[in-house]
């Protein structure tokens, strides 16, 4: 209900991958948490679950963010899981080639026959891979609450706090703003062309992308100038700063987070 | 025109783009506190660039801006900026923030005020042009009309005694247009100078109390929109049109249906202004 509002309430329709998870984010329940708290707290996962490198600890992180994600930050799961999916196929291929190995003789506890190379495996390398297969996915777990659930500007605001440099600060903004501007230039540029058979076949869709593109390149030049006088007009003087603000921090959510990173040293402990 | 200690003094203001042509050409204008001047003129009569010298975005290549008295120059070219704002006729070529609120922040905080001070101004800006529910929302995820609020909430939230539109009309539909004239109505009660350009020549009638028309970088005329509108030479040379209330109004009345009145500015005026037949 929320989501339908809130899209009913924009002007235009994007699509894309990035597009979405902007969305999301800006839609996202926990939205009003303490920026800082969630990244320290991601942080914080995402080491530990690297460090550890443990079963139980990664399968705790992974559950643990998704319920952060789903159930506090009310994302679908049918948007979560195939979000995840997409680093999930490259962690499945890296892990498959630590688990499995080719080799011209009978090798390994397992093998399989292929012609005349043998597929072959052991207990030690399937469980190694299995490890690295969900300690990465705990670890972009962990990344993922962060993203889902913070505004690009929340980021870039836990960026200037750290002290991350002024001017990739500045630009990381600048860009994430004019991102969209782009998109939608180019978005009404393509329909243009399309309206004029720009698109009918591959190769006349070619030579129209190139144009647009180009165009493009043009357009950013002018629309610089443009951003600049309107940046002057306002007293800009060669820093770009905005009011930030604060959300406080709840005593539950950091006895919370302190609890899980607690319990992720025990799991290790158990286990390890 | 007698005016009353003016606030802003443009004195022979020249200027190019680094062209042949010049962009103004001898510019010399004027302006009073709480007054509401239309500017009218053709595409690259000169009209933005001009806006740009009030705030003093471009500096003229010959002439001098005068604010209360004080030439303006590069070092008090920020005094200018504080207390005469522009929006732009495209709000995305304004807005440059991820958030509303961020956004209308962006002015206050150059002014360098104290925390809650800025504070204070973007929920009071947010609040007059009704933006408030929008507060968190990336301007992405705004319409047309809801980001031209965001770019005049960005200046309201600087306090300007002056504030200069471009075309604030154009591209905005109807209601959100009637809405923007509330908010110029609303602007110009509480005291602030406010100098627009627009093509709406009936908008321009309705609304302005001075009219200025620009033609080749150049200000052709400078009056009362009436004496403006009925001076045919001039809307011929800037190739105006005459506001559709004005041909009516002359019309009835050289068909006899004049009630003596003044020249009415709205339609209401004109209507309650004729006899009733039958």
């Amino acid at each position: 209900m929320e989501e339908q509002k809130h899209r009913r309430g924009r002007g235009h329709r994007h699509s894309g991958a990035v597009l979405s998870i902007d969305y999301y984010a800006y839609a996202s329940a926990i939205r009003r948490w303490n920026p800082y708290f969630k990244a320290a707290f991601s942080m914080a996962c995402l080491v530990l679950c690297l460090a550890y490198d443990s079963l139980a600890v990664s399968a705790a992180v992974i559950l643990a963010m998704a319920w952060v994600t789903v159930c506090l930050g009310g994302l679908p799961c049918r948007r979560y899981l195939p979000l995840l999916s997409i680093p999930f196929v490259f962690m499945l291929l890296g892990s498959a080639a630590i688990a499995f190995g080719v080799s011209l003789h009978p090798a390994g506890q397992y093998r399989l026959r292929l012609g005349f190379f043998y597929l072959y495996s052991s207990r030690e390398s399937l469980l190694q891979g299995l490890h690295l297969m969900l300690k990465a996915l705990g670890a972009v777990s962990a990344m993922y609450m962060l993203t889902l659930s913070t505004p690009a500007s929340e980021i870039i605001q836990v960026l200037r706090a750290v002290h991350v440099p002024k001017v990739i600060v500045e630009l990381m903004s600048l860009i994430y703003r004019y991102i969209f501007i782009l998109m939608d230039t180019q978005g009404r540029m393509k329909k243009a062309a399309s309206a004029r058979l720009g698109y009918c076949d591959y190769r006349t869709a070619l030579s129209t992308f190139g144009r647009t593109a180009s165009n493009l390149l043009v357009v950013s030049l002018k629309k610089g100038d443009a951003y600049y006088q309107a940046l002057a007009s306002r007293c800009y003087s060669g820093e770009l700063r905005f009011l930030t603000e604060q959300k406080p921090v709840r005593a539950a959510q950091v006895v919370l987070a302190a609890g899980f990173l607690v319990l992720l040293t025990i799991l290790w402990r158990l286990t390890g | 025109m007698i005016k009353m200690n003016p606030i802003l003094q443009a004195r022979d203001l020249r200027y190019s783009y680094g062209e042949k042509r010049m962009a103004l050409n001898g510019v010399s204008m004027d302006i009073a506190q709480g007054e509401k001047i239309a500017v009218l003129g053709s595409n690259g009569a000169g009209k933005s660039t001009f806006f740009l010298h009030l705030n003093g975005v471009l500096s003229p290549d010959s002439g001098e801006i005068r604010f209360r008295d004080t030439a303006i120059t590069r070092k008090t070219v920020n005094e200018l900026r504080r207390h005469v704002s522009i929006v732009f006729q495209n709000a995305d070529d304004q807005i440059i923030a991820s958030t509303v609120r961020e956004e209308v922040s962006f002015g206050p905080v150059n002014l360098k005020l104290p925390r809650d001070e800025v504070a204070a101004r973007v929920e009071e800006a947010l609040d007059y042009m009704n933006l408030s529910a929008f507060r968190d929302r990336p301007p992405h995820y705004l319409s047309g009309g809801e980001k031209k609020r965001v770019s005049i909430a960005d200046v309201i939230a600087m306090r300007p005694e002056l504030i200069l539109f471009d075309e604030p009309t154009a591209s905005l539909d109807p209601l959100n247009a009637e809405l923007l004239e509330q908010v110029l109505d609303r602007l110009s009660a509480g005291g602030k100078t406010i100098l627009l350009s627009t093509h709406d020549v009936d908008f321009a009638y309705r609304w302005a109390e001075r009219l200025v028309v620009f033609h080749d970088g150049r200000i052709i005329a400078d009056g009362d929109p009436l004496r403006v509108f009925q001076d045919r030479a001039v809307i011929r040379q800037a190739s105006l049109k005459r506001p559709m209330l004005l041909d009516i109004y002359e019309g009835l009345a050289a068909k006899g249906l004049s009630t003596g009145a003044a020249y009415p500015r709205s339609v209401q005026a004109l209507l309650g202004g004729l006899p009733n037949i039958g």
